[in-house]
C-alpha cells in the first residue's frame, strides 16, 4: 500500500494501528490538520494568483483584522450583545417551554389546544415574523428576545412532551407505590425521565435562537454580530466580514462541545 | 416491630375491561381467598391468569369490577383500611438516574421523612440485603441481581405492613434467583411481615410460602389453597425434604392440567 495524502484518508471508522502512521490515525490531528491545511493552500494561492482582498481577503488580513477588531473593543462587546440576546430569550424559552411540555403531556385538555398551535405554528419559518414582532415590539430588546425566544420554545416543548411520554411507565407505578402524589410523579419522576430529551430538543432550540438573532440584528439591528457583519459587508470591508463569520463559527463550536460535555454526563439518566 | 393486624379477604374478586372499541376482557373471574396476617402467600398460576392482577387490585392501583377487597381485624372481624404496602416489580422499576442509597430513600424523602433518618433507614436496609459499598453506585453499574435488592431495600425501608412481590425474581438467571430466594426467604422469617409473592416457579412458592393459592388459566379463579407446613429456616436444602416433593407434584399436577387447558383453548401465553 502506498502513502496517501491526509485529506483523501476518509475511514470513517478507527483503522487499526500501523506503525508510523498513528498521527494520520488520530481524528484530532485529521481535524484539526486539515484546517491547518486549508489555511496554507488559501494563503498560498491567493498570494500567487494576486486575488483582491474586496474578494477573497488572506487568512493573515483577517487574522489581523480579527485583533484589530478584538483590540478596540468593538468585537467583543458586539459578541456580548449578540451572547446575551440569544441566552436571555433561550432561558426564558427553556423555563416556559419545559413547564409547557409537563403540562401538555399530563393534561388530556391542555394537549389538544397546544397541539392545534404547535402544528401551525412549528413548521412556519420563524424569520417570517420578523416584519410583524417589529411592528409589535420595535427593534429593541424585547424584540431580540422574542425572536430567540420563539426559535427556541417549540423544539424544547416538542422535546419535553416526547421525554415524558417515552418514561417507563413502571417508574410511575414504583413511585406511585412509594406514595408519590401527581404532582411528586411530575417533579420526581416524569421530569428527570425526560432530561436527555430535553436537551436534545435545547439543542435543536439554541441552534435556531442563534440563526434568527443574527439574522434578526442583520436585518434591523445597530448593533451585535449580525449587524456588524452586514455593516462590513455594506461597506466591503471583507476583512471585517471573514472575522466575524470566525467568531460565529467558534462560538458554534464552543456551544456544540458544551453541549456534548453535558450529553455525556447524562449517561445516568439513560436506562442500560 | 408492629404486630401483624389486618388479613386481607378476596371475595368474588373480578375485573373486566370493557373498552369502547373491542370485545371486553376477563383479565380476572372471581377469586376468593385470604391472606393471613403475618404470612407469606404465593399466587401461583399459568400466565394470564390474572396473578399480577389480583395484586394490583390489592395495591388499590386498579378497582375491581365485581366483588369487594376487605381488610379485617382477626381477632374481632371488625373492618381495617387498607395497610401500607411496598411492591418489588419483576422489572426493578429502580430511577436509573438515582443513586442505589437514593433510590432506597426515594419513599422516605416522599414522606418527609428528615434527612438524617432518612440515611439512617436508607442504609440499615442497604445492609439488610447485603449491599453495603453500593450506596452511591447507578442501577445501570449494578448485576441484575443487585437491582432487585436494592428494589427489595426501596420496598423494605418503607417497613411496609404487606410486602407485595410481583415477580420479583422473575427476570433473574436462574442462579442468582436461587440466591435472592433463599436471602428473601431469611429475610421475610425474620420480619415476620406479610407479604404475597407472584410467581411462575413452584419451588419458589414452596421455599417461601407459608401458604400458596394456585389460580386457573384465564380466566382466573382459584384451583386450590395450600398450606405449606414446611419447617423454617427454609433453604436449598429444604428442596431435598420428602415433604417438599410431595406439595410439589400435588402443585405441578394442578397447574399442568391448567396448562394443558388453557394451551388446548387458545389462551396459554408465553
Amino acid at each position: 500500500m502506498t502513502e496517501t495524502p491526509p485529506i483523501s484518508n476518509t475511514t470513517a471508522v478507527a483503522p487499526p494501528a500501523k506503525p508510523g502512521r498513528s498521527l494520520l490515525d488520530d481524528p484530532n490531528v485529521l481535524g484539526w490538520g486539515s484546517i491547518v491545511l486549508t489555511l496554507l493552500v488559501w494563503e498560498l494561492m491567493t498570494r500567487l494568483f494576486g486575488v483582491s482582498a474586496l474578494y477573497l481577503p488572506r487568512p493573515s488580513q483577517i487574522v489581523v483584522a480579527l485583533i484589530t477588531m478584538f483590540g478596540n473593543g468593538s468585537l467583543a462587546i458586539d459578541l456580548a450583545v449578540t451572547l446575551w440576546r440569544i441566552f436571555a430569550g433561550f432561558a426564558i424559552a427553556l423555563v416556559l417551554g419545559t413547564l409547557l411540555g409537563l403540562w401538555i403531556s399530563t393534561s388530556f385538555r391542555t394537549r389538544a389546544v397546544a397541539d392545534m398551535f404547535i402544528a401551525a405554528l412549528y413548521p412556519l419559518p420563524k424569520v417570517t415574523l420578523i416584519p410583524l414582532l417589529i411592528i409589535w415590539l420595535g427593534t429593541g430588546g424585547p424584540f431580540m428576545l422574542t425572536i430567540s425566544f420563539l426559535g427556541a420554545i417549540f423544539p424544547i416543548v416538542i422535546n419535553t412532551v416526547l421525554g415524558v411520554s417515552q418514561c417507563d411507565p413502571g417508574l410511575v407505578l414504583a413511585a406511585r407505590d412509594l406514595g408519590a402524589n401527581q404532582q411528586q410523579i411530575m417533579r420526581r419522576v416524569l421530569l428527570p425521565s425526560a432530561i436527555p430529551s430535553i436537551f436534545a430538543g435545547m439543542r435543536l432550540g439554541l441552534g435556531v435562537s442563534i440563526i434568527l438573532v443574527v439574522a434578526a440584528e442583520m436585518v434591523v439591528g445597530k448593533t451585535g454580530l449580525g449587524a456588524r457583519l452586514y455593516l462590513a459587508g455594506q461597506i466591503l470591508e471583507t476583512e471585517q466580514v471573514f472575522a466575524v463569520l470566525i467568531v460565529l463559527a467558534a462560538l458554534g463550536i464552543v456551544v456544540t462541545k458544551l453541549q456534548d460535555a453535558v450529553d455525556a454526563s447524562l449517561s445516568n439518566w439513560r436506562i442500560d | 416491630m408492629g404486630m401483624p393486624a389486618v388479613a386481607i379477604e378476596a371475595d368474588d374478586l373480578g375485573l373486566t375491561f370493557a373498552p369502547a372499541s373491542a370485545a371486553p376482557t376477563v383479565a380476572l373471574e372471581a377469586v376468593s381467598c385470604r391472606f393471613e396476617p403475618g404470612r407469606v402467600t404465593a399466587l401461583i398460576g399459568p400466565s394470564g391468569c390474572g396473578k399480577s392482577t389480583l395484586l394490583q387490585i390489592v395495591r388499590g392501583f386498579l378497582d375491581p369490577t365485581r366483588g369487594q377487597l376487605r381488610f379485617v381485624v382477626p381477632a374481632d372481624g371488625r373492618m381495617a383500611v387498607r395497610p401500607a404496602m411496598s411492591t418489588v416489580w419483576q422489572a426493578f422499576n429502580l430511577f436509573p438516574w438515582l443513586t442505589v442509597v437514593k433510590n432506597v430513600a426515594f419513599g422516605l424523602d416522599l414522606a418527609g421523612v428528615r434527612r438524617a433518618e432518612r440515611d439512617e433507614r436508607a442504609h440499615r436496609a442497604i445492609a439488610a440485603v447485603d449491599l453495603t459499598g453500593f450506596e452511591n453506585r447507578y442501577p445501570r453499574q449494578l448485576s441484575g441481581g443487585m437491582r432487585q435488592r436494592v428494589g427489595l431495600a426501596r420496598a423494605l425501608v418503607m417497613e411496609p405492613e404487606v410486602l407485595l412481590l410481583d415477580e420479583p425474581f422473575g427476570a433473574l438467571d436462574a442462579q442468582t434467583r436461587l440466591v435472592l430466594q433463599e436471602q428473601l426467604a431469611r429475610l421475610v422469617e425474620t420480619s415476620g411481615t406479610t407479604a404475597i409473592l407472584v410467581t411462575h416457579s413452584i419451588e419458589e412458592a414452596i421455599l417461601l410460602a407459608d401458604a400458596i393459592v394456585v389460580m386457573t388459566a384465564r380466566p382466573g379463579r382459584v384451583a386450590a389453597y395450600i398450606d405449606v407446613e414446611l419447617p423454617r429456616p427454609r433453604s436449598m436444602a429444604t428442596t431435598r425434604d420428602p415433604g417438599f416433593a410431595a406439595l410439589f407434584d400435588r402443585i405441578y399436577g394442578l397447574l399442568r392440567d391448567e396448562v394443558m387447558r388453557a394451551m388446548v383453548s387458545g389462551g396459554a401465553g408465553a
